[in-house]
């Protein structure tokens, strides 16, 4: 279970209202790689995984997701408070305005809502560490675009931290990928599924 | 960053505390016999549950349990942190 606390991991204080970007960052709360799919990847492979340590990683990285959503959706609270309906018709909010007024809601830049067809949770701890890693390269990556998308410093500042969170998080789930080839078989990894196989 | 409030200034060492102690637990699930990493989570610890009460006493619960006295539930009488002004 969890105990929340509150705060925010990092802090997010933004001044200009930017509801052209909201539309923009929500692709990281509900997305293909954001970070509701991260949250429900990571919580939902760790009851498979193979020992106690991939467990944890599992467990304490999918749990650090969740703060990582309540960021995104204080970047998207923040960034579209106060807006008039000239603003909100001339930055072309007025799509998303029109189902979800301010509120923040899960989906993708594209306005795809989320879907758990963005993540795979394999019950094969190769295969789900692997999915893993490159979860949190295709994250970094939007993150990447999201920072070529803004120059406002205040947006700027949480959107670095959270994409450095994602190279942390690669290098974890490397450590997470080798301690589990180390326990298999190094002639044939493939040889069973430590997950099913008995 | 604009001036910082001795509010801000005491969320912002409880971030960093609690910060150092996340980069730790992550660090520890792969290496979980390395001492050094075990005493930076240790030392951050002590740290941050102390600026925690330290909140908690100035300005405001950052966790339900830090509820003290009969009269008030504290916890609906401060912010939560998506606010933007937190003063």
């Amino acid at each position: 279970m969890w105990q929340y606390e509150k705060k925010l991991q990092y802090p997010v204080k933004i001044k200009e209202p930017n509801p052209a970007l909201a539309k923009i960052i929500v692709s990281q709360l509900g997305g293909p790689d954001g970070e509701l799919g991260a949250a429900l990847r990571y919580l939902d492979q760790r009851y498979s995984a193979p020992t106690r340590e991939v467990q944890a990683i599992l467990n304490d990285i999918g749990t650090e997701e969740l703060s990582h959503m309540e960021m995104i959706g204080t970047i998207l609270y923040q960034l579209t408070r106060d807006l008039s309906i000239k603003e909100i018709k001339e930055s072309g909010f007025d799509t998303y305005f029109v189902d979800h007024t301010t509120a923040v809601y899960p989906i993708a830049a594209s306005g795809v809502p989320f879907s758990a067809e963005y993540f795979q949770s394999k019950g094969d701890p190769l295969t789900d560490l692997h999915e893993d890693l490159a979860a949190e390269q295709k994250a970094r990556t939007t993150y990447d675009n999201i920072l070529r998308l803004t120059d406002d410093p205040d947006v700027r500042d949480p959107i670095k931290f959270l994409r450095e969170r994602e190279i942390v998080h690669y290098q974890r789930f490397g450590e997470a990928l080798r301690l589990t080839q180390d326990m298999l078989d190094s002639r044939n990894f493939y040889a069973f599924n430590p997950s099913f196989d008995k | 960053m604009a001036m910082l409030s001795e509010k801000e200034k005491l969320m912002l060492k409880i971030q960093s505390a609690s910060f150092a102690m996340k980069e730790a637990e992550l660090f520890l699930d792969t290496h979980p016999t390395c001492r050094e990493g075990i005493e930076y989570f240790k030392k951050h610890k002590e740290l941050c549950d102390k600026l925690k009460a330290e909140y908690a006493e100035k300005y405001g619960l950052i966790t339900t349990d830090q509820q003290t006295g009969e009269k008030k539930w504290n916890w609906v009488t401060s912010p939560f942190p998506w606010e933007r002004s937190i003063d």
